[in-house]
């Protein structure tokens, strides 16, 4: 008994019979197709950016453009200059040649949404709208559809809530890399300026079941099917997001190109792939398993400091409404009056283990784009107080939603810990300053 | 639907053994369960190489495990899933036929304590409470179990809490009873209740599906593989190694490098009908999730949020509604799929439930294209991507995109990548819609759905010549 005298060989299951499938499972298909199923747009907010973003234009009507991708060098906190992989929105100048990360979409629900994607540079990608949960086409999945090419994604948002959209590619190079941007579903009023309200700034509103906490003014009780838009919903006056994110500068200096890892059909699909294309090359590397991370950001800002430190982001860094279509105000650190309803929206988009402290209370109102105790799917659960000072831990892709009002001014900061997704080992603690005055 | 023979499935998805005299009524006629009945589980402990996602004639891909070898199958990992209900006595005979002691345990349920080389042991348990469970050697902790001696066991409860449907448990939470009596009887889930089949449509009651994770390191399993006979390969060094081993830039470190559920990476998982929920609208699933391994993983599922009910034993009171779980080292985890409509298909009131869809405008780039309900979505499921008559030698390897298929994986790095370029080769299974049960004028049942989940033929495996 040993590896050399094993008492049992284990075969590698067949693929005979299902060879499409199999190839299409690492090596899907580029193609830009029609859409099936065509509805006419209904999305408003492409027409609101165009009118209130200098410069902006909407060239096609009704349609949230994404471009993929724009290969570009940005500089680390510390000087170094590292590659990305990013989306752009060729409608609004500053998203152009790509952001980090990418625009946030905003959208209300109920619309018909409409995305024409370009994938230029080196290909293949898709666009998945994690969380939304349309069609497999619209899904933006290579292998259970199509890779891109050119296509227009629809589906329509039902549930409020905070969602990202990314390559579905390859995720190490096309998601970590930084192909990726947050996605917002508000109420179906949002951007409907009739009722005399801000659409461009805040309050804003966001769904929740706040019954059980009237800390929060404004809320609005009701049921979904009435038809009210605000039903279950609440105001908030300050919006922060919070993307958290970790970067293996290896990794980038290993992968420069876009396919470098991918396996090739062999022309046996199941006998002789090639698996292996990449260890003959400059780095002799066959794939991506071991991940060590070196920079660290939120929100596509760096916290400035090393392996094993404590450091903070600056005060005051905020969202510009053209990257986040049209709505003026969005925080990154936050800075709040007292007694003001703030939400923040998290996105965990690292790879190791993270845990987030915040110096108050907070009350969480959504998981994943699900509202808690909304009925009726969320007739099986609550929102719920996470006390201040205990660590709130998030994996990737996991988003949370959560509510904070404080009475009494504070001057302190969120805390977020980096830990190794293997061994536990800490890697860093990133704080981003709370002020409320 | 065509299933092979459950031999073939072996270890690889929910083929599993029953244990006890009585067949219970949610395993007899269950297509979902490819079950053999036991009176007696009859283990060895023993050893085999196993050729893993990426072995073909091109390369050597494998990688060296210990194992749970019941009598009834052929050798896999994990070992089988054992179901049985709550209180059955199981007895198991276990024959250690490696070179250092091993144990079958079970936490809170069953300890055989050590099995000396060569020597076989008959111990017997209660199972106590309806849940679901990892076996596993916990001598020489983690090694034994990571090495691969590792299994489920699926305890469902006999009985519902009177008045009410069937749940995974014996005393569920106020909110586990009213999500499970609530499938199939409220307007937000139209369809069948969990414990609910239909004969006429070939689906089972009681849908449910086993998911063991593990994290395998190819270089470290083989390292224990060649460590001198009858000496423990130190647990401390056999964690340091798997954890915090240095990045080589050739790769060629000893951190995991092949992710699996129930033994399959990728497409050998996401086709296999005992791990990919395939399933109409309206047909419910429960998954049970365990974490054998070491690593920490962050399951993403599409086209449904799924509730998780239970965590680790304890039946949860707050179920959230969620597309991502963490899943940490030996965590043991419940999810109900509920199978609905996925939710942002267009329809007349866009609010998540199951109204009308949208009626479409006819689109002059597809062929005989008019207006019809987005749903079902007729004319993407006569979609083929690559197109029908795109070759590869012989065969056309165009693909229908029907039944819709989706996929659930793991959203941590690593265990995508670390077999190269795409999911197929990383830690994943699916989702698959078949059909739907609320359409107009009955059950609707998507092409393909028949064939789609196999492989149904058999075919010559890939791999180096004369190794298998």
């Amino acid at each position: 008994m040993s590896f050399s005298k094993p008492e049992h060989l284990i075969p590698r299951r067949s693929v005979v019979g299902h060879e499409g499938e199999w190839v299409k499972s690492f090596d899907p298909p580029q193609e830009s197709p029609p859409t099936p199923e065509l509805l006419n747009p209904t999305n408003p907010v492409p027409a609101f950016v165009a009118a209130t973003i200098p410069g902006a234009t909407m060239s096609i009507p009704n349609n949230q453009r994404v471009h993929l991708m724009h290969g570009r060098d940005l500089p680390m906190w510390d000087g170094r200059k590292l590659a990305f992989f990013l989306i752009g929105n060729p409608d609004v100048p500053e998203a152009s040649e790509g952001t980090f990360p990418g625009p946030t979409i905003r959208i209300p629900r109920g619309v018909v949404f409409h995305s024409y994607v370009e994938a230029h540079g080196q290909p293949a990608h898709t666009i998945h709208w994690h969380g939304i949960e349309p069609t497999a086409m619209n899904d933006g999945v290579g292998h259970t559809s199509m890779e891109l090419g050119e296509y227009t994604y629809q589906w329509q948002p039902n549930h409020i809530g905070s969602y990202f959209y990314h390559c579905h590619r390859s995720t190490i190079q096309h998601f970590d890399f930084g192909l990726y941007g947050f996605l917002i579903v508000e109420p179906p009023d949002a951007y409907d300026p009739s009722d005399g309200k801000n659409v461009g700034g805040y309050p804003r509103r966001t769904a929740a079941n706040l019954s059980d906490y009237p800390i929060f003014p404004g809320f609005i009780g009701g049921k979904l099917e009435s038809g009210d838009p605000h039903a279950m919903t609440v105001p908030y006056d300050v919006e922060a997001l919070w993307v958290i994110d970790d970067i293996d500068s290896v990794w980038r200096e290993q992968a420069d190109h876009a396919h470098q890892t991918f396996p090739k059909m062999g022309d046996e699909p199941g006998i002789n792939d090639d698996f292996h294309d990449n260890d003959r090359g400059k780095y002799d590397f066959f794939s991506f398993h071991d991940y060590n991370p070196d920079y660290f950001v939120v929100t596509g800002v760096n916290f400035p400091g090393r392996i094993g430190s404590t450091v903070s982001i600056r005060p005051g860094l905020t969202v510009p409404a053209a990257l986040n279509s049209g709505v003026d105000g969005m925080q990154i650190s936050i800075n709040a009056r007292r007694n003001q309803t703030i939400l923040v929206r998290l996105l965990c988009a690292a790879y190791t283990k993270i845990k987030i402290t915040l110096p108050v209370d907070v009350v969480v109102i959504a998981h994943d784009g699900r509202s808690l105790g909304v009925p009726p799917f969320g007739r099986y659960n609550q929102p719920y107080t996470i006390p201040a000072g205990t660590p709130i831990e998030m994996s990737t892709a996991q988003r949370l939603d959560v509510l904070i009002r404080s009475s009494r001014p504070l001057s302190s900061f969120g805390q977020i810990e980096y830990r190794n997704h293997l061994s536990d080992a800490f890697l860093m603690n990133g704080r981003i300053p709370i002020v409320i005055k | 639907m065509k299933r092979r023979d459950f031999v073939k499935y072996a270890g690889g998805g929910l083929a599993a053994l029953v244990v006890g005299s009585v067949m219970p009524a949610w395993v007899s006629n269950n297509q979902l369960l490819a079950v053999k009945q036991v009176q007696e589980l009859n283990f060895t402990i023993t050893d085999a190489l196993k050729n893993m996602v990426t072995h073909n004639e091109n390369h050597n891909a494998q990688s060296y495990f210990w194992l749970y070898k019941e009598a009834n199958f052929p050798a896999e990992i994990p070992g089988p899933h054992i179901i049985t209900t709550e209180g059955s006595l199981i007895k198991v005979s276990i024959t250690n036929g490696l070179d250092e002691p091993h144990a079958f345990f079970i936490p809170g349920m069953v300890n055989s304590g050590p099995i000396a080389p060569g020597a076989t042991k008959n111990i017997q348990f209660v199972a106590s409470k309806a849940g679901t469970y990892l076996y596993y050697d916990n001598l020489n902790a983690p090694v034994n179990r990571i090495m691969g001696l590792h299994g489920a066991l699926v305890v469902m409860p006999n009985e519902a809490v009177p008045g009410h449907k069937f749940t995974p448990y014996t005393a569920p939470t106020t909110a586990v009873q009213q999500l499970f009596d609530d499938f199939g009887t409220t307007s937000h889930f139209p369809g069948l209740s969990w414990e609910q089949g239909d004969d006429s449509t070939h689906t089972p009651a009681f849908r449910q599906y086993v998911w063991i994770l593990h994290a395998v390191s190819s270089r470290l399993f083989a390292e224990v593989g060649n460590y001198p006979p009858g000496r423990d390969y130190p647990a401390a060094q056999f964690i340091s190694a798997y954890q915090r081993d240095r990045f080589r830039s050739d790769g060629l470190n000893r951190k995991p490098d092949f992710f699996t559920i129930n033994g399959q990476s990728g497409w050998f998982a996401a086709h296999n009908p005992y791990i990919t929920p395939n399933h109409r609208v309206g047909e419910p699933a429960v998954v049970r999730i365990l974490n054998a391994g070491l690593s920490l993983h962050s399951l993403h599922i599409h086209a449904n949020h799924v509730y998780v009910t239970g965590v680790n034993g304890v039946v949860l009171t707050n179920l959230l509604w969620v597309d991502t779980y963490t899943v940490k080292p030996l965590d043991v985890i419940e999810w109900v799929v509920p199978f609905i409509r996925p939710p942002d298909v267009p329809n007349e009131r866009g609010i998540g439930l199951a109204d009308k869809p949208l009626i479409s405008i006819a689109n002059p780039e597809i062929k005989g294209s008019v207006p019809h309900p987005v749903w079902p979505p007729t004319e993407e499921l006569n979609t083929h991507f690559p197109k029908i008559g795109t070759k590869t030698g012989d065969v056309d390897i165009s693909v229908q995109l029907s039944p819709i298929c989706y996929p659930m994986h793991d959203h941590s790095e690593t265990s995508q990548s670390a077999q190269g370029g795409n999911y197929g080769m990383g830690m994943m299974s699916g989702l698959d819609f078949i059909g739907d049960r609320n359409t107009p004028g009955g059950v609707t049942t998507f092409p393909g759905a028949g064939m789609y989940h196999g492989p149904n033929q058999t075919g010559p495996a890939a791999g180096h010549e004369g190794q298998h």
